[in-house]
């Protein structure tokens, strides 16, 4: 298990030395909180890992004017605190703040988060969809900045050579909130997740995670929304009753829940979180 | 692989696997046993140290990332013969311990949050102990020992 | 009552301190770099045949210094019946049995060296549940099972029942038959509990002077000497077992596992051996709470006199009958129990299926037989229109009353703590303004378990110095009875200071037979064998400071480190003069004592095949919740949760209290959280910490408890044991409000949010359990 002493680990010094380590077939070790449970699935270790903690720009969250810019390193404990307060982003701090536990949260980063394939419930997913976040992409042959759901789409072959580096917010966000719902208070993986986020130009975002393989844009819902008088629901009863009818998801079968009861609870957490959300529109 | 870190106040210099993780050295190698391997996976707390000023859970550290780091376990807390942290004292004037195997993670974990939160409520202080789980004493009496810690005026360790 | 007058309470525990810094050595902290590590082999399919097992290539691994098989070890253990081995042999019943065992220098070697092992299996069906074990023709899995070695005499056994138990009382038959009785029946299951202690199972074995010494974490030093000895087939005395602080247990170290694997390699090479499951291993092989069906029927009349009642459960025991072997018998006390029944028969079945082993985990089947019973009584109180609280003060068992197997039942308990509990609930108020929007329900429920005597020794060396050293096998697993119950109570007799009373770590080669620590057996049991050993103690000092006081022993006390003169505080002598002048004439002081059961009767003839005829110490609870439950999710909020606890005298509030608080968060943990189930390849789907969901901070409720004292008992100083019991009626109470909240039946735990809202939906199918017959008689062996 931890007893390969041919196994080597560099801390990248560059963006040229982390990408010929992963040209060579290193893992990228980020927070570890996913990599270091692999012996416990009875997947052994990569034989090569690079780690990106040191890399200029991975590792900070600067806020400017018409973006904010989030180094792919940041802990979801960093991220949280950088963006409390900051109107419209509201989603991505409830989502940094509140996945797993503090500990976990002080260590694992937004990078290690969303580049980790084979785990559906990651609260970060559906608050960046909702956001509409981009990301930014480096690799030998240069960078890439797409659409975060482009990249969701297609992650697995944008990494096979390419690093995620930044991730973009925009900051014409009027509000966001997201509505997360483990099985007990707090410390389980949400079985279902409702992000909204309400953008300057009148319409609602809305995108739902860990009810499928992948967390996606709800579109059904949003184009409901967009069909109201006024473009939106009126409140947020009337917004639980659209999202009962435009219901298109298909609930993955998981140990904790079952499919049909992650289906069955999207339209209470679309009522929650809208109820937020206009609050806070509300309040701004 | 080669790091060079601090322990309790000591140079050390570990030479081996880099994904080595730091619950293991610090029991196998530095024979601090104080610091407890239960899950391995991140959830229950009952490993936590502290590097760097912040409370970490070593079964997931690698400790190849842990080059010039400063590593604090349960056994720096209150050494030799000498009096106990302040936190340690006021569980024990409560006598909330049982089987005694979460503790040693608690104490790490909830010694930096109320450091940092010394006006806490009890809603916060259980949010903040998510991830310290403990099977034997149902939480309660624990945190109504941190709410006294927490009334208590603050003059340095407490010799309980 | 016993006087107490003399006894330090609520003494603070000893061991905390080192605990708090992180000193405290369990037993996987004592290991040092000269021990071999040893891994298991483990079966990876639920049942087959081994056509082949080739150990000679992982031998000449790098490290490995021996690898046991079980050629190596070849008796059976168990309880009640020997069908256990230590390693399979020919045949693999469970996913995770060990096959063999490799010890290494280090324990990546060890693993390593696993995968040069030849293993073949030839698959044979697996059995996973109990409908399909019982089925008529279903294969045997156990199909030498005719040729064990029965350790105890008296239960029935056939085929895949590995045993039966059952009681009759009066004409049941009768009963049914009246034409002025409403008859209620219904049906529940029950999945498995984990255990989940932060210490896994750990052992180092060694191999001293032609003798095993393990050094384990365990309840149960002797049963581990016992097995150990029996699997290795050793003469008599060759084994010694010595228990460090135990880092948690719950039961699940009640009973032999891994152990005697450590001291089989530690003989065949020469050096320590440390064997420890790690956390995916204690989980996939827990020796869990058994999954149970249950039906239950009741005829009453219409003004809810209960005149008869019979009832089948069928325990899932695993591949091996372990625990659930001796727990048949418990389902008369507890299923059987808490209410005036007019005739009654009961059959429990252990039943063996290709899963991991069962075992015993906090009051065990009381747990579910419990969660049964009030819900089978609250519908009783819906079909009946009769309030349910009104129906239990009327029917609960008090003085006189006929247990199940015909016991007399000594003291109206239960109804007074009833009564207790309204006081409680007076006192506290209600808190449904809680529920705020959600459904809310809440719920009183009754249970009785029992106090799990049987035999301890004790042994007092009275030193110079003034100290006492108290020897016994009792293990510290957390309760904190060794560190502050024992030394009150023997202290309290001597006249010392709890402070000045030792007490040795368990080994048992210093201390005599015991049971175990589990079982709320420990202050009852260890301490009336204390009680004992402290009676001699005291008359061998009071006849040698009779004579150098010249006064009679009649009038001399022990008081405050003195031995006094009665009503003359100060007079006489010091504790450690005595004893110095006692070791230069007659010897040094000692004194032992023992205690085992008192063999209550039952009715003759009413008990078949149990283990436990009638209570010697039946102990009670009564338990309240109050939840709110999330129409739209499913998850329920407990609100507030009370206890009135039967713990005949309170040595130590503070502990009991925290005995309580952390039972009931198990208990919850239990009706609402852990939710077990088996692949079709026969694991524990549920093998870590992110799968098994236990109750974190936030899932919470300080317990408000009221200890009800004064109930008969033949503890010491009127004690029953406390710490077992906390758990018992958490999940009925948690049920029957449940069910009250949303107005639906509850037959099923953990009342996970899924399971509420299919429940809610009216998705949720109800179990039905069509093997078992509708007629009684057909679910037992006759």
């Amino acid at each position: 298990m931890f007893d390969n002493r041919d196994r080597s680990l560099i801390v990248a010094g560059s963006i040229e030395e982390a990408l010929a380590a992963v040209g060579r077939g290193a893992t990228i070790l980020a927070g570890g909180t996913w990599l270091m449970r692999d012996p416990r699935r009875g997947r052994p270790l990569p034989g090569a890992l690079v780690s990106l903690h040191k890399l200029a720009g991975f590792n900070t969250v600067d806020i400017e004017a018409d973006r904010i810019v989030i180094g792919a390193a940041v802990s979801h404990q960093e991220l949280g605190r950088s963006l409390a307060g900051i109107a419209g982003l509201e989603a991505v701090v409830a989502a940094a703040a509140s996945a797993a536990n503090p500990a976990v949260r002080r260590v694992a980063t937004i990078g290690g988060n969303l580049c980790t394939q084979d785990f559906s419930a990651a609260d970060l997913v559906p608050a960046l969809l909702a956001v509409e976040a981009t990301v930014e992409l480096q690799g030998v042959d240069g960078t890439l900045v797409i659409p975060f759901s482009s990249f969701l789409a297609d992650r697995k072959r944008l990494l096979a050579d390419m690093m995620l580096s930044k991730v973009f917010l925009r900051r014409d966000i009027l509000a966001s909130a997201h509505a997360r719902l483990p099985l007990r208070r707090a410390g389980d993986y949400p079985v279902a997740i409702v992000s909204l986020a309400l953008s300057a130009d009148g319409k609602i975002c809305a995108a739902v995670g860990s009810v499928e393989d992948v967390g996606r844009r709800w579109t059904a819902l949003e184009e409901a929304f967009a069909a109201q008088p006024s473009g939106r629901p009126a409140d947020a009863k009337s917004a639980e009753a659209l999202a009962v009818e435009s219901n298109d998801f298909h609930g993955r079968d998981g140990i904790e829940a079952d499919g049909w009861y992650r289906r069955q609870v999207l339209p209470t957490l679309v009522r929650r979180s809208m109820s937020v959300l206009l609050n806070r529109e509300v309040g701004r | 692989m080669t790091v060079s870190l601090r322990i309790n106040g000591s140079s050390y210099r570990f030479s081996g696997d880099p994904m080595t993780p730091l619950v293991d050295v610090l029991r196998s190698e530095r024979f601090l046993t104080g610091t407890k391997a239960v899950c391995r996976e991140g959830f229950c707390g009952a490993c936590t140290v502290d590097i760097d000023g912040q409370a970490v859970m070593s079964c997931l550290k690698p400790v190849g990332l842990l080059d010039g780091a400063i590593v604090a376990s349960i056994e720096s807390m209150a050494t030799g013969d000498g009096p106990l942290h302040s936190l340690q004292a006021a569980f024990l004037a409560a006598d909330v311990v049982q089987c005694g195997m979460c503790f040693p993670g608690m104490i790490m974990s909830l010694s930096q949050f109320l450091r940092e939160n010394p006006s806490a409520t009890r809603t916060e202080v259980k949010a903040a102990m998510v991830g310290n789980i403990c099977r034997c004493t149902g939480y309660e009496r624990i945190i109504d020992a941190i709410m006294e810690f927490l009334a208590m005026p603050k003059e340095g360790p407490v010799n309980g | 009552m016993d006087d107490v007058s003399a006894t330090v309470m609520d003494l603070p525990r000893r061991d905390a301190r080192d605990k708090l810094r992180g000193r405290t050595k369990y037993t996987n902290d004592r290991t040092s770099p000269d021990m071999l590590h040893a891994v298991l082999l483990r079966s990876n399919l639920p049942s087959g045949r081994i056509v082949r097992l080739d150990v000679s290539a992982a031998l000449v691994c790098p490290g490995v210094l021996g690898i046991a098989t079980g050629l190596d070890a070849p008796g059976n253990y168990g309880i009640g019946i020997a069908d256990h081995p230590l390693f399979a042999t020919d045949v693999i019943r469970y996913n995770g049995e060990p096959i063999a065992a490799i010890a290494a220098e280090t324990e990546a070697e060890a693993r390593a060296a696993l995968a040069a092992i030849i293993l073949e299996l030839e698959p044979l069906a697996p059995i996973l549940t109990m409908a399909e074990a019982l089925a008529p023709g279903a294969r045997l899995l156990h199909e030498d099972w005719r040729s064990y070695d029965v350790l105890s005499e008296g239960g029935a056994r056939a085929g895949n029942i590995a045993w039966e138990a059952k009681s009759v009382r009066g004409d049941v038959d009768a009963a049914f038959a009246r034409d002025d009785v409403t008859i209620i029946e219904s049906c529940f299951t029950v999945g498995r509990q984990s255990h989940v202690p932060f210490e896994p199972r750990v052992a180092i074995g060694s191999w001293e002077d032609g003798r095993a010494h393990i050094e384990a974490s365990t309840q149960v030093p002797w049963t581990v000497r016992n097995v150990t000895g029996r699997v290795m087939q050793l003469p008599p005395g060759r084994v010694r077992v010595t228990v460090p602080p135990v880092g948690g247990a719950f039961g699940l170290k009640f009973d032999a596992s891994i152990e005697p694997i450590a001291a089989l390699l530690a003989r065949m090479t020469g050096r320590k051996v440390l064997i420890e499951n790690s956390r995916q291993e204690e989980m996939a092989t827990c020796l869990c709470r058994e999954n149970a069906e249950i039906t239950i029927r009741s005829a009453l009349t219409a003004d809810g006199e209960i005149v008869g009642r019979e009832a089948v459960v069928l325990m899932d025991c695993g591949a091996y009958g372990g625990e659930q072997i001796f727990l048949t018998t418990m389902t008369s006390h507890t299923l059987g129990g808490s209410y005036r029944l007019g005739a009654v028969r009961l059959v429990s079945r252990a039943v063996y299926t290709n899963t991991p082993p069962n075992g015993a985990f906090r009051a065990c089947n009381g747990v579910y037989n419990g969660f049964a019973l009030e819900r089978h009584t609250d519908e009783i109180c819906a079909a009946l229109d009769i309030d349910p609280l009104e129906f239990r003060k009327r029917n609960v068992l008090g003085n006189g009353d006929l247990g199940p197997t015909g016991q007399v039942f000594e003291g109206s308990v239960l109804r007074p703590m009833l009564e207790r509990m309204e006081v409680l609930r007076a006192t506290t108020g209600t808190v449904e303004e809680k529920a705020d929007g959600r459904l809310y329900g809440r719920a009183t429920t009754v249970g009785t378990w029992f106090i799990f005597v049987g035999p301890s020794a004790a042994t007092i060396n009275l030193n110079a110095d003034g100290s006492a050293t108290l020897v016994t096998s009792g293990v510290e697993i957390g309760s904190g009875t060794m560190m502050q119950s024992l030394p009150q109570i023997v202290a309290g007799q001597l006249g010392l200071r709890p402070e000045q009373v030792v007490v040795r770590e368990a080994d048992t080669d210093a201390a005599g037979l015991d049971a175990g620590v589990g079982g709320g057996r420990t202050t009852v049991s260890i301490g009336a064998a204390s009680i004992g050993a402290s009676a001699e103690v005291r008359e061998k000092l009071l006849r040698t400071a009779s004579e150098m006081l010249q006064t009679a022993p009649e009038k001399l006390a022990l008081r405050e480190g003195r031995v006094e003169i009665v009503d003359r505080p100060g007079s006489g002598i010091s504790i450690p003069t005595v004893v110095a002048h006692a070791q230069a004439t007659t010897g040094p002081i000692s004194g032992t004592g023992s205690f085992t059961a008192k063999n209550t009767p039952a009715m003759s003839g009413c008990a078949m095949g149990h283990f436990i005829d009638a209570l010697d110490i039946p102990v009670f609870v009564v338990h309240e919740a109050e939840v709110a439950v999330d129409a739209d999710t499913g998850h329920v909020e407990v609100l507030a949760y009370r206890v009135v606890q039967d713990v005949g005298r309170a040595l130590n509030r503070r502990a009991i209290m925290g005995q309580i608080q952390g039972g009931v968060v198990q208990g919850l943990g239990y009706a609402l959280h852990e939710e077990i189930t088996i692949t079709d390849d026969g694991r524990i789907a549920q093998d870590s910490f992110e799968t098994y969901r236990l109750p974190l901070a936030q899932d919470v409720v300080p317990v408000v408890a009221d200890l009800y004292e004064g109930a008969p008992s033949m503890g010491p100083l009127g004690t029953k044991g406390a710490g077992e019991v906390p758990i018992l009626a958490v999940g009925s109470a948690i049920a029957c409000a449940v069910a009250r909240a949303i107005g639906k039946p509850v037959s099923q735990l953990p009342l996970t949010p899924p399971r509420v809202l299919r429940l809610i939906h009216d998705r949720e199918p109800a179990p039905v359990h069509p093997h078992i017959a509708a007629s009684w008689a057909a679910n037992t062996l006759g």
